[in-house]
C-alpha cells in the first residue's frame, strides 16, 4: 500500500527526468525525413526498447496509482482494509496493462 | 474560505485537472495516429501540423508542465526542509521545465512557420 504511493512518487520523478530526452526525439522527428529515420533508429536499440517498456510500465503504474489517489481524495477506499485492496487493483491494472501493450507490440 | 486553505487548494485542483487533460490527451492522441504500419515523416508532419492538432499537443505541454512542476514541487517540501536549498533545487526545476516548454514551443511554432 505504502508501495504503491512511494512507486507512485518514483515513476512521477522518473518521468520528469526523461523528458528532455523525449523532447529531444521530438524534435528530432519533426526537422527532416533524415532526423526522423535517425530518431527511429534511435528508437529501435535494444537499450532503448527495454526504456520504453520500463517508461510504458511507469506511465501506467503513475496513471492507476493516481486514479487510486484520486478516488481516496473523494474519500472512497480510505479505510485501512480497502486502501489495501485498492493498491492490489493497482498492481494488477498496470500488469495487465504491460501485458496488454506487450501483445500490441508483437503483432 | 481562509487564505491559507485557498493557497493549498490551488495547485492541488491544478494538479488533478491537468492529469485529467493529459489522460485525454493521451487517448486522443492514440486513436487519431493508430494505425497497423508504423508511422511514416509525412503522416505525423501531417497529424502534427493540423492546426486542432497543435493547438491540442500545446495544450498538453502546459498541462504537463505544470502537473510537473506541483508534483516535483510536492517532492521537494516533503524531503528538504532548509529555505536556501529548496530555493536553489526549486529554481533548477522551473528552469529545466520552462526550457523544455520553449524549446516545445519552438518546435511546435517555428516549423509551422517556415
Amino acid at each position: 500500500m505504502g508501495i504503491v504511493s512511494f512507486v507512485h512518487r518514483i515513476t512521477g520523478v522518473l518521468l520528469f527526468l526523461v523528458f528532455p530526452f523525449i523532447i529531444y526525439l521530438f524534435s528530432l522527428s519533426v526537422e527532416s525525413q533524415e532526423s526522423f529515420n535517425s530518431a527511429r533508429q534511435i528508437l529501435n536499440q535494444p537499450l532503448a526498447l527495454l526504456a520504453q517498456i520500463i517508461l510504458l510500465w511507469a506511465i501506467a503504474h503513475h496513471f492507476f496509482a493516481g486514479i487510486r489517489f484520486l478516488l481516496i481524495d473523494a474519500e472512497i477506499g480510505v479505510e485501512k482494509s480497502r486502501a489495501r485492496l485498492s493498491a492490489w487493483l493497482v498492481i494488477i491494472a498496470e500488469v495487465f496493462t504491460l501485458l496488454a501493450i506487450a501483445c500490441v507490440v508483437s503483432l | 474560505m481562509s487564505f491559507y486553505v485557498s493557497q493549498g487548494l490551488k495547485p492541488w485542483v491544478i494538479q488533478r485537472v491537468s492529469a485529467v487533460y493529459i489522460v485525454l490527451f493521451i487517448l486522443y492522441a492514440l486513436v487519431s495516429l493508430y494505425s497497423s504500419e508504423t508511422i511514416a515523416y509525412a503522416t505525423w508532419i501531417n497529424w502534427l501540423y493540423t492546426p486542432f492538432n497543435t493547438v491540442v499537443v500545446g495544450i498538453f505541454l502546459i498541462a504537463l508542465l505544470l502537473h510537473a512542476w506541483i508534483g516535483m514541487r510536492d517532492v521537494v517540501l516533503d524531503y528538504i526542509n532548509n529555505s536556501v536549498k529548496r530555493i536553489l533545487i526549486l529554481s533548477i526545476l522551473i528552469s529545466v521545465l520552462l526550457g523544455c516548454g520553449l524549446w516545445v514551443f519552438k518546435i511546435l511554432l517555428l516549423s509551422v512557420a517556415s
